[in-house]
């Protein structure tokens, strides 16, 4: 009895066999297994050498054998012509052999399908080293000089068979990962030699794989660089992707800080990566510079996209200390903050609870007012804000000092108030009139001089003498 | 204030005639519920009082109450009615350009104050509609010109004014200038000083706004920035100086991670340096230090009496730091000393402090992606008033768009000048929601726990709780990233 698991097993396994796709019925036509039966290459492939003749055998050859009694039967077909990069025709190379000396070995077959010292028919698809000898290239194939890639290869939009797979699979040269050859050093290859005529404007080698889109990817100033506009366009060159790196300058920690200078004098490089769109992302006002830049379009892409960053100087206990250096640097600021984003807190919103000032802050704000931990009149008008809030609290003087006795520290506080009030004077005056001063402080009631020491009346008198007036009245001590 | 409308309306009615320029305007509406209780000023007979278990004067319902010798009446505070508020702003931030002529742009700010209460008790919502920005600029890469309502930002404050501003640059030699004349507007406000907002007390007012006038050049290089600031005001109807200040202001890149922040205020109305400040600092990626001097020194203006009566200022060391040894944790703390100039109205029998220190510390860890927990203490002791206190968050993303954080605090002080304390905690929530790109919206609750420390029947509590609710809607044609904040004209546009 056959346990049903075995049983299950063997059903999934007919049925997964059923499933698979069929395999492909051609066999594949082993050379050195025939190397007795054929003494010529061109028994079977006249076309190597006769361009009107077929390069593949009649499959029908192979029955004579294969007939499935004198040898198993096989079902081999000629290959479809395979889309190449190559430029080498067999035509070209049948045609120097003819019009050469027919000992010449070196257009031989074997010169190019077999390798150095290998036995008959042992052949391969082509020997690359052995066309590069011939043709007199003796580095490695990708290290091969701009001249000689034409040789050999047609540019990537010559060659429209090419699938994007394959184009995505081409191997990329040594001089592809040198350091430096993505911020800079590619530039420099891709201008052409003198004597490389096949692409005028950009170095044969680039255009072997490449096509202008290819460059697009991260030259925003692709539609302004003569170089790539060189390129012939082929989608497909999107097939290779390349990664847009900031350059080593960008790492520098000041470099956000100074980018700006360097983008004036370098804009022309800036513009490599860089659209208006770039510096927008941060800069919200409009600096000179960007108008040099290219504007981001369909054909040109966005280019490098930045990411918003705070400067080094913005920590996170910015919004208190930042006073002294907006002050100073408003110029840099407006960079990238708009003029009404100050006012959002600098003129404080009624119906927002919290914004600079933490919850809790209306308890806490009498001890952060007196002692000034911040200019509180840069956001709040006193009068508006602070006065109309203590009057209808009741925190009012109707009377000065001596009614009321709100502050109450063993009811010596009007003998003392003098040096509280002249440190917390801007404090006083959210809860005071100068009216109540000057009940006592004034030359026309109880004359108590409330100047301290180093008050220049003099100058006070030239610059504003109706404030002299308000106690002195007409008659100004030292005045005309 | 009429002409604060007219600028608004005309803004108004630009937007809607010109919907196929390129505009950008976000329309901001907060709202909170507010409470608040103060004291009312109340009198007995002398003869009524009595003797209360600490010894002290009270009325017979146990107020404490103050008798000045001779007086038939003894005074004292009663708890004020409890006020409620409701403040609702409506703000509006727009920009619009595209007018055909390339540089040239419309801005306007302004909001409409609504109080929901039983009663106008909240600061601010006084008028109703206040303009802080509107005029009309053209700006080119060596000159901006801006016309009518707007605000001169820089170390001598935020100046507002209708008039005119002119700046002339050459950015490739980083100097620049400007000048700008007008009709000014009181500090730290919208209004002009003849607002009868700005008089709650009857005070001395201006009859006429003043004339303010002022410029600045700067000087800007990758290592140094300097700007030099004159400004006066002049009162209309007597020609009389309102004040006349100047201001420098530098900022040093000697080297990487340092920068020198300094700055000094001048007086010459008074003939006297103002506010004058320097601090040196050194960043890196983990850690900042800085330390500094500064001196405070309060500033009138010369339509008040009150700069003759001599205030003085103060000179502090400051010092802070923070450091962040991991990704998850950061710390931090600051500290300064200040002491108060000699005030010469010291009297002999009568102790009073003359400097005082403020310090906080605290801490921030990021125990996960998109939590956050901070954690902070402050203690501050001057002349005059003193407080103690912490507070404590935590803040979750759970998703792109949705914000939540609860956070909670205590501290105390004592009322100033008074013999009493005041404890204060609260906890609260809020919550925060990106609804797209063009939306927002916000709601929050928070309670207050006071208890003043008194010993009579004043020692009332002030419990509340705060509701707040916001929108935040961003209008606007097509050319301009969203993710920005708004109001923004975009580069390079027509």
């Amino acid at each position: 009895m056959i346990p049903r698991a075995l049983r299950l097993i063997a059903l999934l396994l007919v049925v997964a066999v059923g499933l698979l796709p069929a395999q492909s019925s051609s066999d594949r036509f082993d050379h050195s297994t025939h190397r007795k039966l054929f003494p010529l290459c061109q028994s079977c492939h006249p076309g190597a050498a006769a361009p009107t003749q077929a390069l593949w055998p009649n499959p029908t050859g192979c029955a004579s054998c294969h007939d499935g009694k004198i040898e198993k039967s096989v079902t081999w077909q000629p290959p479809a012509p395979r889309p190449t990069l190559l430029r080498f025709t067999h035509a070209e190379h049948g045609r120097a052999l003819r019009a050469g000396s027919a000992a010449d070995s070196s257009l031989a077959c074997a010169s190019c399908h077999a390798a150095e010292g290998a036995p008959w028919m042992q052949v391969s698809r082509g020997e690359l080293p052995r066309c590069l000898s011939c043709h007199g290239v003796r580095v490695a194939h990708l290290e091969a000089p701009d001249t000689a890639c034409a040789t050999c290869h047609r540019s990537l939009p010559e060659a429209p068979g090419l699938t994007r797979e394959r184009v995505a699979a081409f191997p990329a040269p040594a001089s592809h990962k040198i350091p430096g050859f993505g911020s800079g050093g590619h530039g420099q290859l891709a201008r052409p030699a003198a004597a490389d005529t096949h692409h005028p404007g950009v170095a044969t080698s680039c255009a072997t794989c490449h096509a202008r889109e290819f460059c697009s990817q991260c030259h925003v100033n692709a539609p302004e660089t003569p170089t790539i506009q060189a390129l012939a366009s082929d989608p497909r060159s999107l097939a290779i992707k390349a990664t847009l790196k900031a350059p080593q300058s960008h790492a520098d920690m000041r470099f956000q800080a100074r980018h700006g200078g360097q983008s004036r004098a370098r804009n022309a490089t800036c513009a490599t990566c860089h659209t208006q769109e770039s510096c927008i992302s941060c800069h919200r006002s409009n600096p000179a510079v960007v108008a040099a830049l290219p504007r981001a379009s369909v054909s040109r892409g966005i280019g490098a996209v930045i990411h918003r960053e705070k400067p080094e100087t913005h920590g996170a206990d910015f919004a208190e200390r930042h006073g002294p250096l907006a002050r100073a640097t408003a110029a840099t600021c407006s960079g990238c903050h708009a003029r009404s984003e100050c006012l959002e807190c600098h003129r404080p919103n009624p119906g927002t609870a919290n914004g600079y000032h933490q919850a809790g802050f209306l308890s806490r704000h009498p001890s952060a007012a007196y002692n000034r931990q911040a200019d509180c009149s840069e956001c709040h008008n006193p009068a508006a804000f602070c006065t109309t809030c203590h009057a209808q609290s009741g925190l009012t003087s109707s009377g000065g000092l001596l009614q009321g006795n709100y502050h109450e520290v063993g009811g010596t506080f009007l003998l003392s108030h003098g040096a509280a009030a002249r440190r917390g004077l801007e404090s006083c005056v959210t809860c005071h009139t100068e009216r109540d001063c000057l009940t006592c402080h004034s030359a026309q009631t109880r004359r108590f001089n409330p100047h301290g020491p180093g008050f220049d009346a003099a100058r006070l008198r030239r610059k504003n003498p109706q404030t002299c007036a308000a106690c002195h009245g007409r008659t100004i001590p030292g005045g005309n | 204030m009429r002409s604060a409308s007219l600028l608004a309306l005309t803004a108004l009615v630009l937007t809607r005639q010109l919907t196929a320029q390129d505009f950008l305007l976000r329309l901001d509406t907060r709202l909170q519920s507010v409470a608040y209780r103060g004291v009312r000023l109340d009198s007995v007979l002398a003869t009524t009082v009595v003797a209360g278990p600490n010894g002290g004067l009270e009325t017979a319902d146990g107020f404490a109450v103050s008798c000045a010798p001779g007086s038939i009446h003894c005074e004292f505070y009663r708890p004020g009615l409890q006020r409620h508020g409701g403040p609702m702003v409506t703000g509006a931030d727009m920009t619009a350009w595209g007018f055909g002529v390339r540089g040239l742009s419309l801005h306007a700010n302004g909001r409409l104050n609504i109080d929901l209460g039983n009663a106008d008790v909240w600061p601010g919502t006084n008028p109703a509609l206040q303009l802080f920005e509107g005029y009309v600029e053209y700006a080119n890469a060596w000159l901006t010109g801006r016309a009518g309502r707007q605000t001169e930002r820089g170390r001598l404050g935020y100046t507002g004014f209708d008039g005119g501003m002119v700046t002339l640059r050459n950015a490739d030699h980083g100097v620049g200038g400007s000048v700008y004349a007008g009709f000014g507007l009181a500090r730290g406000t919208a209004l002009p000083v003849t607002s009868p907002a700005l008089n709650p007390l009857d005070e001395f007012q201006p009859r006429q706004r003043e004339l303010v006038a002022g410029g600045e050049v700067w000087w800007q290089t990758e290592a140094l920035e300097t700007r030099l600031e004159y400004q006066r005001e002049v009162d209309r109807e007597t020609r009389n100086f309102v004040s006349e200040r100047a201001a420098l202001s530098a900022t040093l890149r000697p080297a990487r991670g340092w920068q020198l922040n300094a700055g000094s205020e001048y007086d010459i109305a008074r003939g006297e340096f103002g506010t004058s400040d320097a601090e040196l600092r050194y960043s890196r990626a983990r850690w900042s230090a800085a330390g500094g001097v500064r001196r405070y020194q309060p500033y009138f203006d010369l339509w008040t009496i009150w700069g003759v009566f001599s205030p003085v200022g103060y000179t502090a060391v400051q010092a802070s730091g923070r450091v962040s040894p991991s990704r998850w944790l950061d710390l931090h703390a600051e500290g300064e000393r200040y002491w108060y100039s000699p005030s010469a109205a010291d009297v002999p029998l009568q102790q009073s402090e003359d400097a005082g220190w403020r310090w906080s510390s605290g801490a921030g860890v990021t125990p996960a992606a998109g939590w956050y927990l901070g954690l902070n203490y402050r203690a501050e002791f001057g002349p005059g008033a003193s407080s103690v206190g912490w507070d404590a968050s935590a803040s979750w993303r759970p998703t792109r768009s949705l914000s939540l954080r609860a956070e909670g605090g205590h501290l105390s002080r004592p009322l100033e000048f008074r013999f009493t304390t005041s404890r204060l905690s609260w906890f609260g929530g809020q919550a925060d929601l990106q609804a797209g790109d063009r939306l927002r919206f916000s709601a929050g609750a928070i309670q207050y726990i006071e208890d003043r420390d008194r010993p009579d029947a004043a020692a009332f509590s002030w419990n509340q709780t705060r509701l707040t609710a916001g929108i935040s809607w961003l209008l606007g044609s097509g050319a301009d990233h969203l993710p920005l904040p708004p109001a923004i004209r975009r580069g390079g546009a027509r």
